[in-house]
């Protein structure tokens, strides 16, 4: 209870420092909300007073800060500047697509990742093992957006396999949309759960246990349930960190694809200074970071008894 | 990795994947038509759209996209049509009795797109919602200050201006600062424009959906006063990525792509059952001397950068051809909008010009005070990557005058926010106008207030009287000879005006497509030809 409450505590911290970090930078950052709004056309003194004015814009730095803190702590993340629109309301229709984005890639990039570092962990040295290290290194290096204009012209345009861009109708629709974007973000994913895997794998394969366990007569498959069991515990950690930093890394193929997600939207938003939106999004982004590292922390004590016991003896120590 | 480097990444893939992009198989229009014979309707439509909408309400986000979507759907008391001209709309006719006063007489047949008749309060309260900052704030500023309006028979308002001002004609129009909609959907809706609420206008096509930064969909109805459209449905595809919209269009999944980067058009102009028309979009592009700001207060070293930007190589090479080399702040599209293309272009030929001549820019640096050259910045915005290569080739020709000419990007929104504001001496200025008015560029460049913070009584002068004058052509005339003055003072130097490219699938004609189409209710006039 006492490190969920620590965690907790340290949670609202760097949310709370992050959201003055973003709102300081914006504030910082070139460019002018109102003639924003208004564009290269004539802006008027009183029409550019008027919009500060709207927008608090006149206000010193602390007090704006203070208002948008005020309005969070009372559920209230204020309108989008540029749409109108409640940042509630935005955010609700954009999280479903990078969710989705994200969960696809993720499994796409385990689903390969995972097998394929287990191979070559058996393999070391062979041509297999050379080849997916290979191809792994190739998947790390290759950005997102590159692979997805190769994959757009191949599988869509000279195949016709896929859809171009956006989201489609209907569930199975949207899935079918989603299966190229999300290739292209897996792939480098892919590549470096290998690199994770083949490692941690090929360290655990070495270990005495495992040769005295052989030596011993012990099936395979039990043996190998007994080093998979420690080699997920890198496997899970990272996993559950590349999945938290995909979520919030989408902006490049959900503007290649024309989908309506965070990442675009942190984009445009960040070029508008449209401040409320960019700081729900980092607000929202940061939580699932901090969230997912709490609960790759908690699977890791739950895989290893002795992550467990440190932790008592530490709270044991404090107390 | 910086934005400009990743696209220069991205565009070098594009360049890989389309290398091959001969052999691609030629595309299948995704436009769908009926099969009836001889029927000319069409059941849909896709469109692409080279950037997003967040709202669809564009008094709150007013950017040139938002117009071109407004116009399927919205109307003002009056619109424009495929000469630049203003026509009836909602007002089936109005007069000008004196400078101050506007009469519009309105049609007691319309309807809004759900069925329900349009009042006269309707359109008051449209007008009202129009001029206030806080529910409009991109667009109030197009409504002068110290206008009354009000209802003066059961079908007719008035408009009375404090002072005289000939453009307001545009305001109250589509493509202006007006879209009329209905009081009562208004206040029913809790975020007017939004998906959840959509928005209610007079035209040939209702909204029936809309996600924001993805798509919106138009469903036609035979509520307009103007008639059914034979376009059943029209779906826009918000796709801002250039190469993707290639690959949609290639692909037959889009029937109209919007907003070609001229840069691709050669692959644009090969994609099998698609062309691409080029025509003007009456956009200015020039550079703006700031002469508050030293050494650009010598106008020998206005000259001298004047002289040094080629202007023919630049339309040439960087525009592929597709652009035309300016004299002027408005093009002849624009200024020839009530006295015609013809007339505009002599009076625009008779403006002064530095012509490209290093040698005449090297002895007019000679003659200023920094004759030994000096460093300066030019920013340009990432929207606009042709004005980026254009500022390549001047700082090539002015390093050989020893001004060492630092080009960058910046986002368009911080390239908006920099316009004007005396931090540089030399700017871009990049103006694409909503209006037909003659005078709206000019109205913005040449009064007081202008980006160049340019200040000379008798160009002001005949502003002035070009805002009152109720001749077209000595409108005109005033407009050229404020223009003109300027122009000899190197506040400005005009580079060229623009042209939009939009790939048309073969299956579908554009009827009237000149320089005004997406300013007209445009997807009325699209028919089938298949």
């Amino acid at each position: 209870m006492r490190y969920l409450l620590t965690r907790l505590g340290q949670a609202v911290g760097v949310l709370l420092a992050l959201s003055f970090l973003v709102f300081s930078l914006l504030y910082l950052a070139p460019g002018d909300l109102a003639k924003n709004l208004i564009g290269t056309r004539k802006a008027t003194p009183e029409a550019l007073a008027a919009i500060s004015q709207k927008y608090h814009l006149d206000e010193p730095f602390f007090a704006q800060y203070w208002r948008w803190l005020q309005g969070v702590l009372h559920g209230d993340f204020g309108d989008s500047i540029r749409s109108g629109v409640p940042v509630a309301d935005v955010l609700g229709q954009r999280i479903p697509v990078t969710i989705s984005l994200t969960v696809i890639a993720f499994a796409f990039a385990v689903g390969i990742g995972i097998p394929l570092g287990f191979i070559a962990a058996h393999r070391i040295g062979s041509l297999t093992d050379r080849t997916i290290v290979g191809v792994a290194l190739v998947g790390v290096s290759a950005p997102s957006f590159a692979l997805a204009l190769v994959f757009l012209y191949l599988f869509s345009v000279m195949l016709d396999w896929f859809p171009v861009y956006g989201m489609g109708d209907g569930f199975w629709d949207q899935m079918w949309h989603l299966v190229l974007p999300s290739l292209a973000i897996a792939v480098g994913t892919a590549a470096m759960i290998i690199k994770v895997t083949r490692t941690s794998v090929a360290r655990e394969v070495g270990q005495d246990y495992v040769m005295f366990a052989t030596s011993r007569g012990i099936g395979r498959q039990r043996i190998a349930g007994l080093y998979m069991k420690n080699a997920a515990i890198p496997i899970i950690t990272s996993s559950g960190l590349i999945l938290a930093s995909l979520f919030g890394s989408t902006v490049l193929i959900e503007t290649t694809f024309a989908l309506p997600g965070i990442g675009q939207l942190l984009a445009d938003s960040i070029t508008f200074k449209d401040v409320p939106v960019v700081q729900a999004v980092t607000m929202l982004v940061a939580v699932v970071i901090v969230t997912a590292m709490f609960l790759v922390d908690l699977a890791a004590a739950v895989l290893n008894p002795a992550l467990r016991t440190h932790s008592r003896s530490q709270e044991v120590i404090a107390s | 990795m910086s934005v400009p480097r990743i696209r220069l990444v991205l565009a070098l893939a594009a360049v890989t994947a389309f290398g091959v992009g001969a052999c691609a198989p030629s595309s299948s229009s995704g436009l769908d038509a009926t099969s009836s014979a001889g029927s000319d309707t069409v059941d849909d439509v896709t469109i692409a759209l080279p950037g997003s909408l967040s709202t669809l309400d564009v008094a709150q986000e007013a950017g040139s996209l938002n117009y071109q979507i407004a116009t399927i759907t919205s109307e003002g008391l009056l619109g424009v049509n495929a000469d630049g001209e203003l026509v009836p709309a909602l007002a089936e006719a109005w007069s000008q009795p004196d400078a101050t006063t506007y009469v519009f007489s309105i049609r007691q047949d319309a309807k809004f797109t759900d069925g329900t008749p349009v009042t006269v309060d309707d359109i008051l309260f449209s007008i009202d919602l129009a001029r206030d900052p806080d529910r409009s704030p991109s667009t109030s500023i197009y409504w002068p200050e110290g206008l009354t309006v009000e209802q003066t028979g059961d079908w007719e308002i008035t408009f009375t201006l404090a002072e005289a001002n000939v453009a307001f004609a545009w305001t109250p129009t589509a493509v202006g600062g007006l879209w009329v909609t209905s009081r009562s959907f208004y206040e029913n809706a809790g975020t007017y424009g939004s998906s959840a609420d959509l928005i209610l206008g007079t035209g040939a096509y209702e909204v029936v959906e809309f996600q924001p930064d993805s798509h919106v969909t138009f469903r036609a109805v035979d509520t307009w006063w103007g008639g059914t459209p034979d376009v059943k449905e029209i779906d826009v595809e918000f796709i801002p990525d250039e190469n993707t919209r290639l690959l949609a269009q290639q692909s037959g999944e889009t029937d109209i792509s919007l907003g070609i980067s001229l840069d691709q058009s050669e692959h644009w102009d090969s994609i099998a059952g698609s062309s691409v028309e080029y025509v003007s979009d009456r956009s200015y592009v020039g550079l703006t001397f700031d002469a508050s700001v030293e050494p650009f207060d010598d106008i020998h070293v206005r000259k001298a950068v004047a002289h040094a930007l080629d202007r023919e190589s630049i339309v040439s090479t960087v525009l592929h051809g597709k652009g035309e080399v300016a004299t002027g702040l408005s093009s002849p599209a624009q200024l020839g909008s009530s006295i015609g293309e013809d007339k505009a272009r002599e009076l625009l030929s008779s403006l002064t010009t530095f012509d490209f001549d290093l040698t005449a820019a090297k002895a007019e640096l000679a003659q200023s005070k920094v004759p030994n050259g000096f460093d300066l910045e030019l920013t340009y915005p990432n929207s606009g990557p042709q004005l980026g290569q254009a500022a390549l080739t001047l700082a090539d020709n002015l390093s050989e005058l020893g001004i060492n000419l630092e080009v960058t990007e910046v986002p368009i929104e911080e390239w908006i926010s920099k316009v004007g504001t005396g931090d540089y001496g030399l700017y871009y200025m990049w103006y694409l106008p909503t209006t037909g008015d003659p005078g709206e560029i000019p109205g913005w460049l040449l009064n007081p207030g202008n980006p160049a913070q340019y200040e000379n009584d008798e160009v002001f002068s005949h502003m002035a009287s070009s805002s009152t004058d109720l001749n077209d052509l000595t409108r005109a005339e005033s407009i050229i000879a404020a223009n003109e003055i300027a122009q000899a003072d190197v506040a400005y130097a005009p580079a060229w005006w623009g042209v939009s490219a939009t790939a048309f699938t073969d299956n579908l004609a554009p009827q009237n497509y000149t320089a005004y189409f997406f300013m007209t209710p445009w997807a009325a006039s699209l028919t089938s030809i298949g």
